[in-house]
């Protein structure tokens, strides 16, 4: 089978994608046809890291031209660099060949920023795994190669994990989690990525190897490591990151409560928080979703509830019994219809299996999915989520939501089949519907996913020409000529020459 | 049109506020629109300018003598309180402690630095400075949520947005923090905040190195001159299971002690663990308060005998050794930095972009840039 991917074909923003190739500032980026100049790139590819880590076969090429979404880009060659070293030396040749570059981990990501959107030389980070704990200080310096769950599980006996948890941690890479700068259900209490982040070394688009941030507070100078975090591979490749460790908590207790209507679900998990409770995980499914999930795994859901709150609570045993009352009495002002606690440590994995398990439960009902992520200020859920489901009604398409509830992230997932004309177009319509009354409600584009290509064309729904300008002028102080993951993140046209003050002649520097 | 002339309109009467420094150009905008006119302006003159928030954190940094200061302290409104979202919307010339006030009467806290004197938030933000309870909350830059900054050449931008998730865009929010208004005056700011724990205590214990590995996360560690406070937050019961633990005597609330002042004062920072043998290096004569599991002592000492090898020292650890005040002399003796950090040619290339014509604070961070 295909994957979904080449079945669901490229996303809306592919259209314009080909106008702007003309205003690439690397001009010749679409000439690979010419076979000299391949092979000469390809040459001096394998002159670094030899025959074995260039991958240059049509099949190779192919299946690193996507990621988890939707986006398929063309692979000029992969390459599999294991050192910093090796990155700069494949960084500067193929800057002196005018080839784009895009860097990807385990390319678990949802929104295309591993797709190339012109062609390029991918750089495959997943053979970079160094793992070096330093518990004096509850840090590690780990490779952009290394998975997530990798971290928490080898640190586990020493009491410490790595906090950021997205769904698919068991797969997707740490260097991919920075440049996303990731979130997961656990990043309620603890903060996304970057509250992890106290390092970062990067390849430049020079080559360089710079070393941002380090192991003590507050590094002097701007915080470049900070801007580094979630910049979707634009401002440099990370080959190195320093990382917090979390201690376990000491005791945790998972709460499975059912409801008769999402908004119930809702108002018991804001109440929670309004009450000043921070809890470590707040989860919401609704009854499509519980339903798809108990088929697939069968994690112990109550199937009759219009809407399940999974909510986690964990730290000190005293403070974990306390949040627990609490959480089950703001459940019992909500009307919930069913409370479970889970008995033990089997009990509650399988509940988290269940809530990880959602996106894949969703292949029993159609051959594809269309996975949203917006935010809302907490307060605007309810609301937020009722418009949601009339977009859905009104295009006729069959939605299914999981969202981290406690952040007002919310996941619509649409379940479709692209090999039905038409569908695809739908699909991205009522998504857009989605973003647009996500943002009307106060929110953002995304929580967790990334902007990518996906929803690049988006951003001037929520920023002003002078924001999209500031932010194309970062990027440019990075990466002048736009050589790292072209085209992503911010829209043609964000950097207006005709806004501020040109730099006078004679100017400092 | 004299300089003078075209800043007329922008000089409030809050420059009369004590503190600020001698300077011909004294500006106060009442709104973010005047300040963006007032960058304008000092960018078409090319004028040096110093943004003045309470004043608390002008001595950080490379020494300006400004053709123009800004104070913001006209620029303290309330934007936005969301209090069952956790987030607040401020100008930047709000007091730090103006704005916590007002949150606890909600048993809200924005968790900024505990004893705050007069600055503001946006003077804790361009500073990046942190309160101890960073060792339970995170620094300061894991606060901010959104930014409205206004750059050196008078665009307003916003960045981030008012919610407590959100990967849209670069993170100028947090590039923000620490800037030094380098990329832009901090306008506005909308920042995450934390329920108040239901019970505080503040416990003295001998054994500060002890308390912070028995206690479970706690708030804060903080030791001064060989005493250490234990700081906890939570439920009763939880506050009181750890008190047990400790050993010590308990106060209930929390009890800050302000930083020890002299001619000179110090930021030394170090990775975590070398804390207690950052203490043992320090000059004799220094005093200090240390924030356990953090890495960083705030430092008062007579002179600046002994510094340059402890910032050696520090420097080789991975940390640094900042001058945060003294006499105008030492900062022509001593870099107040040290050594720059890697990196400064995109900083440079940052700083250009977002302030061409070098307006505000030129020269104040690391590098001279």
């Amino acid at each position: 089978m295909w994957p979904r991917s080449y079945r669901a074909g490229l996303p809306n923003t592919r259209s314009s994608l080909d106008e702007e190739s003309a205003c690439l500032c690397i001009p010749e980026a679409r000439a690979w046809h010419e076979p000299d100049r391949l092979m000469t790139l390809i040459g001096d590819l394998r002159e670094i890291l030899g025959p074995d880590r260039v991958l240059s076969e049509p099949l190779e090429r192919y299946l690193y031209g996507t990621d988890g979404g939707m986006a398929r880009g063309e692979v000029i060659v992969v390459v599999l660099p294991e050192t910093a070293g090796e990155v700069s030396d494949v960084v500067k040749a193929a800057k002196r060949h005018a080839s784009p570059i895009v860097a990807r981990g385990a390319g678990t990501g949802l929104a295309g920023g591993a797709a190339p959107a012109v062609p390029s030389v991918v750089v495959s980070l997943t053979n970079m795994k160094t793992i070096e704990i330093d518990l004096g200080n509850r840090t590690a310096w780990v490779g952009p190669g290394v998975i997530n769950l990798d971290l928490s599980k080898l640190t586990r006996s020493s009491g410490f994990h790595f906090a950021p948890d997205p769904s698919s941690q068991s797969a997707c890479t740490i260097g991919g989690n920075v440049a996303n700068n990731s979130g997961g259900p656990h990043c309620l209490a603890e903060g996304t990525t970057t509250s992890h982040v106290l390092a970062v070394e990067i390849v430049t688009a020079d080559g360089e190897v710079v070393l941002l941030g380090g192991p003590a507070p507050d590094p002097i100078g701007l915080d470049l490591r900070s801007v580094v975090v979630g910049s979707e591979g634009l401002l440099g490749i990370i080959t190195r990151t320093l990382v917090k460790l979390t201690p376990n908590p000491l005791d945790v207790r998972t709460i499975l409560a059912g409801f008769a209507t999402m908004e119930d679900a809702v108002a018991t998990s804001s109440g929670i928080v309004a009450r000043g409770v921070v809890p470590a995980a707040l989860e919401i499914m609704d009854q499509k979703m519980t339903r798809a999930v108990e088929n697939f795994v069968g994690a112990g859901f109550p199937i009759d509830a219009a809407a399940i709150l999974l909510a986690e609570v964990a730290g000190h045993p005293a403070a974990v019994e306390a949040e627990a009352r609490l959480v089950e009495q703001v459940a019992n002002e909500n009307h919930v219809t069913s409370l479970r606690v889970a008995a033990d440590e089997v009990e509650r994995a399988k509940l988290w299996l269940g809530r990880k398990s959602a996106f894949g439960a969703v292949a029993q009902l159609a051959p594809d999915y269309y996975l949203h992520d917006t935010v809302v200020p907490r307060t605007q859920l309810v609301a937020t989520m009722q418009k949601i489901y009339e977009i859905a009604e009104r295009h006729g398409v069959l939605m299914l939501n999981v969202f981290h509830a406690g952040d007002g992230n919310l996941h619509p997932l649409v379940a479709f089949d692209a090999s039905v004309e038409g569908q695809l177009d739908i699909v991205h319509a009522a998504m857009e519907e989605v973003a647009r009354v996500c943002i009307e409600a106060g929110g953002a584009l995304s929580g967790e996913h990334g902007i990518g290509l996906e929803k690049r064309d988006l951003m001037p729904l929520l920023y002003s020409e002078a924001d999209l300008d500031a932010q194309a002028r970062l990027r440019e102080a990075f990466d002048p000529d736009g050589l790292f993951n072209p085209q992503k993140v911010l829209p043609a046209g964000s950097r207006c020459a005709d806004l501020g003050r040109p730099i006078p002649a004679g100017a400092w520097l | 049109m004299t300089i003078a002339a075209a800043f007329a309109p922008f000089v409030g009467l809050a420059v009369a506020d004590s503190g600020l420094p001698e300077c011909d150009l004294m500006a106060a905008p009442q709104t973010i629109d005047e300040l963006e006119q007032i960058l304008d302006l000092a960018s078409e003159h090319q004028l040096k300018a110093v943004i003045w928030g309470g004043g608390t954190h002008q001595g950080i940094g490379g020494r300006i003598d400004p053709d123009l200061v800004i104070a913001t302290s006209q620029l303290n409104r309330l934007i936005d309180w969301q209090p069952e979202d956790f987030t607040v919307t401020v100008e930047a010339g709000m007091r730090v402690s103006d704005l916590e006030e007002m949150l606890a009467d909600r048993g809200q806290m924005a968790v900024l630095p505990e004893l705050p004197g007069a600055a503001t938030i946006g003077g804790v933000m361009a500073a990046g400075i942190s309160g101890w309870r960073r060792a339970r909350y995170g620094p300061t830059r894991d606060r901010v949520l959104e930014v409205d900054l206004v750059t050196g050449d008078g665009r307003r931008v916003r960045a981030g947005g008012r919610v407590v998730k959100n990967v849209t865009g670069f993170d100028l929010p947090r590039l923000a923090v620490g800037s030094y208004g380098s990329l832009g005056v901090i306008a506005q700011a909308c920042l995450k905040l934390w329920p108040e724990p239901s019970t505080k205590v503040t416990v003295s214990v001998a054994d500060g190195d002890r308390a912070l590995a028995t206690a479970y996360r706690p708030t804060a560690v903080v030791e001064a001159d060989g005493v250490a406070k234990v700081y906890l937050g939570g439920t009763e019961a939880e506050v009181d299971g750890q008190v047990e633990s400790l050993d010590g005597t308990v106060v209930p609330g929390w009890f800050w002690t302000p930083a020890p002042t002299g001619a000179v004062g110090w930021s030394l920072r170090v990775p975590p663990a070398l804390i207690r043998s950052a203490i043992e290096r320090l000059p004799s004569g220094w005093r200090y308060q240390a924030g356990l599991g953090v890495g960083e002592i705030k430092a008062a000492s007579v002179d600046a005998d002994g510094a340059a090898e402890l910032r050696a020292w520090a420097e080789s650890r991975g940390g640094a050794l900042v001058i945060v005040s003294g006499p105008v002399g030492l900062y022509s003796d001593m870099d107040p930095w040290g050594t720059p950090p890697p990196g400064l040619d995109i900083q440079r290339e940052l700083i250009r972009r977002f302030d061409p014509c070098r307006v505000v604070n030129p020269g104040r961070l690391p590098g001279g840039i």
